[in-house]
């Protein structure tokens, strides 16, 4: 392998790697703008210039690749003067309209021009003005005014989503990103851009003028909009979710997340159901796990109660639901619930919309031990079911079959709907219990490639809403049947010796200089 | 000069059809060539001490040495037609007057180094030029000049126009190729050089107008003698486009190495009557600017850098004691700033800052510490761009402030320009307009 010695360090790496990562892995940290590991170098914002010896000009780090031998200091008299005059040059037209800007706080001009620029302003000369809050997309703000022309909003519609939306427009420095006559940045993944923006020029239009940013807590998490489970920096405030952001994982979804997955963090927030509930009277959760123990304890043929599994739901919470069916009651009835399948794509976006069908899989060993929602109907319809345990809201049918089982619920003679969401059961149900949403619980999820990825309670729940497997404890414990649980880490060592789900493994770190997107902005 | 070469058909009635140049021994250095192999030709070529004729004078035969033999896809030949620089004008008239000579050194070119295709980029603006390109084209090939086998051999090569969409970038070899691909005018960043990776990632010879209207006369009379007419290291006749305060401006055909003083008084007639030297700019508007006492100077790479500035395109700009430098110093930086294609930082925005320090200066806003502010845009603007264009703001203005630092410091002082013509604060709308009011 070629050895470069960067400001001093010796260093081996592999060929054909740039200065810049190489530099990276020698533990130097070379500032740029346009260089970003997942797209094309194009070396524009001359922000990683570097010294490299025997070569008269300093060269861009980003596309300057290593050479056996070569001595390189990033960190020279002139790498800091010349770094320091493209800030300024940057920083010429730029509003600096920080406080007013969503990307201060995670913004890498504010962050470089602390760390090598700092310096009191020479410019007496008009700024150029530009277009301001222009609307490229229906999801994104484009400000001409902050843009750098970095371009690497255009590469991303060129080279990862091979769309084409974007291009500059005019020259020098009146220089604008546009999208093409006729066309907007309207794609799946248009909301990346603002991710990858290293200033305030693209800002989602969801986020805009909402939080900022230094407020926010990150939780890592998993978007639960499909099965493809892209890594997620959950951004909270005040126990809300602000934004989700995607979280670096090469296996996964590497930078990137769709825009229906971003914004499905809306539904953390809408359509709560908070206070259990005996036949439309709120009680405490002792009061209610005594009546369904009752209630439950008086069915006389546990094949009667169908238990409608969610692959919405975590391993852990699946698990417990299994035991609780098969243990506590036993003899029940399983059926397959979750979201019907919808649209895909070749790159992220999966047809099945739920996140944790092959957990459901795992914890089964299979899912013929499971009915189909057809077949659920079906029963119903026959009598074959009398009770119905359901978890979710969600019903893997189209609107007129859901009607049809709305109206089916009935002829029950005890419904139980144990959700985050109230839907359309809130009045059909005879006892309700609510239960956390994925922000709000520890758990873990399997994605449609089998991998297995925790994702971590950001808040507490909801008024009084608790997991689905606190709640399956509670249930079981009334039921004088009670788990030998208390931590979810009991209920993990147990799940993942007795069925086949994989224990999820470590997050892999940012390879170096691959620390796009992946820094949680500072904890609250 | 006695015999004329790059200029000979210059003033003869109908110089640029057909007939007329194959009267004059036209086409027949082609014929020659084709019995004749590459690595001769190249030779010939290597001797003739023929430097780019662009501006940045890269030896012509090393430039074609460096063209890969081989290669799966077909090698393209890009002639740079887009001259646009301030002060330039020698290229439109090889390609309005003599065409066919540019034609017939394109195809001895593509004979020579196996190329397929051949492109003539030629600036938007001079549409006569692209007329006059494309009838002789059509003549040439009607004649079996172009196409495929011609004159019967092994050989097959094809011609385009293709008129520039108006960008100074587009002059830049790699702009120039990303302009023919059809992208905006923005260069890349070498390596890989054109002659690897250049127009539709193919192996692609760029060459100026002017270099490649000398191949035929280096086949029809060998590279010594070429070389023999010029000094070290600079072989040939060359043009001169002359201009400024001089009572005969226009193109020239004189030797390389010729003195500047021989240029301004024999061939321009020196300078206008009552006008004094005051400088002048020796190769295009990115040269630095040189003063009256260097007027001995030879008109060559080496000697034009030893000078203090560079022989650029070799089209002098000469200006008399009435030209404001501040306010000429402005307006090249208003070209710059202009012409700027705005891909990296330092050029994009450091042309538009000295512009508007400049365009200061000359309104008498200016402030005595603008003149290190000026320095400072131009150091660091230099060397840190991608392509030249952010070299040719600084390296001119740099000069500007350097030679004429009075001027600058009289403007500051006086708060205002003491030349009193047409000025950037004046409410003027002509210069004519200006004049009269000051006088």
């Amino acid at each position: 392998m070629p050895k470069v010695t960067i400001n001093g360090t010796e260093i081996e790496v592999d060929k054909g790697k740039s200065i810049l990562r190489a530099a990276a892995e020698a533990g130097y940290d070379v500032p740029h703008f346009c260089y970003h590991p997942a797209l094309s170098a194009p070396a524009n914002c001359r922000m990683c210039l570097v010294e490299i010896e025997g070569v008269p000009k300093l060269q861009p780090g980003c596309y300057s690749q290593i050479n056996d031998g070569m001595v390189v200091h990033t960190e020279s008299e002139r790498v800091v003067k010349a770094r320091k005059a493209v800030l300024e040059f940057i920083l010429l037209n730029h509003p600096v309209d920080c406080p007013i800007c969503d990307q201060a706080g995670e913004c890498k001009l504010q962050d470089y021009y602390i760390d090598y620029d700092a310096q009191e302003s020479r410019v007496r000369t008009e700024k150029q003005n530009k277009v301001k809050a222009y609307p490229i997309g229906p999801e994104v703000v484009y400000d001409g005014e902050r843009c750098i022309l970095c371009t690497r909003c255009i590469r991303f519609c060129q080279e990862v989503t091979q769309t084409d939306e974007l291009t500059i427009v005019e020259r020098g420095d009146r220089a604008e990103i546009r999208a093409f006559p006729g066309r907007e940045l309207d794609n799946n993944y248009s909301m990346c851009t603002v991710d990858i923006c290293p200033v305030g020029a693209l800002t989602a239009r969801d986020f805009r003028f909402k939080c900022r940013v230094w407020l926010l807590t990150s939780t890592d998490s998993v978007c639960t909009g499909c099965s493809n489970g892209c890594n997620i920096h959950l951004d909270h405030f005040r126990n809300e979710v602000q934004r989700y952001r995607p979280r670096y994982n090469p296996e996964v979804n590497d930078y990137w997340m769709c825009d229906e997955g971003r914004l499905s963090y809306k539904s953390v927030h809408t359509d709560r159901q908070t206070e259990p509930k005996v036949n439309g009277a709120t009680v405490n959760w002792h009061a209610l796990a005594q009546a369904v123990a009752d209630k439950l304890g008086k069915v006389e043929d546990p094949s009667q109660i169908a238990l409608v599994i969610s692959p919405q739901a975590t391993c852990e919470d699946i698990f417990l639901a299994k035991r609780f069916g098969e243990e506590t009651l036993g003899g029940v009835q399983f059926y397959l619930g979750g979201k019907l399948s919808g649209d895909s794509d070749e790159f992220l976006i999966k047809a099945d919309k739920n996140p944790n069908t092959r957990g459901i899989e795992a914890v089964f060993g299979g899912t013929d031990s499971l009915k189909s929602f057809d077949d659920l109907l079906a029963d119903m319809e026959s009598g074959a079911i009398s009770v119905l345990y359901m978890s979710g809201t969600d019903t893997p049918c189209d609107a007129e079959t859901r009607e049809r089982f709305v109206g089916l619920l009935d002829g029950l003679k005890l419904f139980l709907h144990q959700s985050p969401h109230a839907g359309e059961f809130a009045d059909k149900a005879h006892i309700i219990l609510p239960s956390c949403t994925h922000a709000e619980k520890d758990g873990t999820f399997i994605n449609f490639d089998g991998v297995a990825q925790p994702i971590y309670q950001a808040f507490a729940g909801y008024g009084r809403s608790i997991p689905d497997w606190q709640i399956f404890l509670r249930l079981a414990r009334a039921m004088k049947k009670p788990f030998d649980y208390t931590f979810l880490t009991q209920i993990q060592e147990e799940m993942f010796a007795a069925s086949q789900a994989p224990e999820p493994e470590p997050e892999p770190e940012p390879e170096a200089g691959d620390d796009e997107s992946s820094a949680p902005p500072p904890a609250e | 000069m006695e015999e004329l070469f790059l200029s000979r058909n210059f003033k003869i009635e109908n110089g640029h059809t057909l007939p007329v140049y194959e009267s004059g021994g036209g086409y027949q250095r082609l014929k020659k060539a084709l019995n004749m192999d590459s690595a001769t030709i190249i030779d010939e070529v290597k001797k003739s001490n023929l430097r780019g004729r662009g501006g940045a004078g890269f030896p012509t035969g090393v430039k074609w040495g460096f063209m890969p033999k081989e290669s799966e896809l077909p090698k393209y030949l890009t002639v740079n037609a887009d001259e646009g620089e301030p002060g330039t004008f020698k290229d439109r008239y090889i390609m309005e007057l003599d065409p066919h000579l540019l034609i017939e050194g394109c195809i001895i070119t593509a004979w020579t180094l196996g190329l397929r295709y051949g492109y003539i980029y030629v600036r938007g603006e001079l549409q006569f030029a692209i007329r006059r390109l494309e009838a002789a084209i059509k003549e040439a090939y009607a004649k079996g000049y172009l196409g495929q086998k011609i004159q019967g051999k092994d050989f097959d090569f094809d011609l385009y126009v293709h008129p520039s969409g108006g960008a100074y970038i587009c002059g830049e070899e790699t702009g120039m190729i990303e302009g023919l691909e059809g992208k905006p005018g923005q260069p890349r960043m070498k390596p890989p050089f054109p002659a690897v990776v250049g127009a539709f990632n193919a192996p692609t010879l760029v060459n100026n107008v002017e270099t490649i209207a000398a191949i035929p006369w280096i086949i029809e009379r060998g590279g010594e003698w070429w070389a023999s007419m010029g000094i070290e290291k600079n072989g040939g006749p060359k043009l001169y486009g002359l201009s400024g305060h001089i009572k005969k401006p226009g193109v020239y055909e004189a030797p390389s190495g010729v003195s500047v003083r021989e240029l301004l008084e024999d061939y321009g007639g020196g300078m206008l009557d009552g006008s004094d030297l005051k400088g002048y700019i020796p190769g295009g508007s990115s040269c630095r600017v040189m003063l009256p006492d260097t007027l001995d100077a030879l008109m060559g790479f080496e000697s034009m850098r030893e000078a203090g500035s560079s022989l650029g395109t070799g089209c002098i700009t000469f200006m008399d004691h009435t030209t404001c430098m501040v306010r000429i110093a402005g307006r090249l930086a208003h070209f710059y700033h202009h012409e700027s294609c705005g891909q990296c930082t330092p050029c994009r925005e450091g042309s538009g800052w000295a512009t508007k320090v400049l365009d200061q200066i000359e309104n008498g806003n200016g402030r005595m510490e603008d003149l290190d502010l000026l320095l400072d845009i131009c150091d660091n603007i230099e060397g840190n761009t991608i392509c030249a264009l952010g070299d040719s703001i600084s390296i001119p203005v740099r000069s500007y402030v350097e030679l004429f630092t009075q001027e600058f410091e009289d403007h500051i002082r006086r708060k205002g320009c003491p030349f009193p013509a047409w000025s950037l604060r004046s409410s003027a709308s002509t210069r004519a307009e200006a004049v009269a009011g000051a006088e």
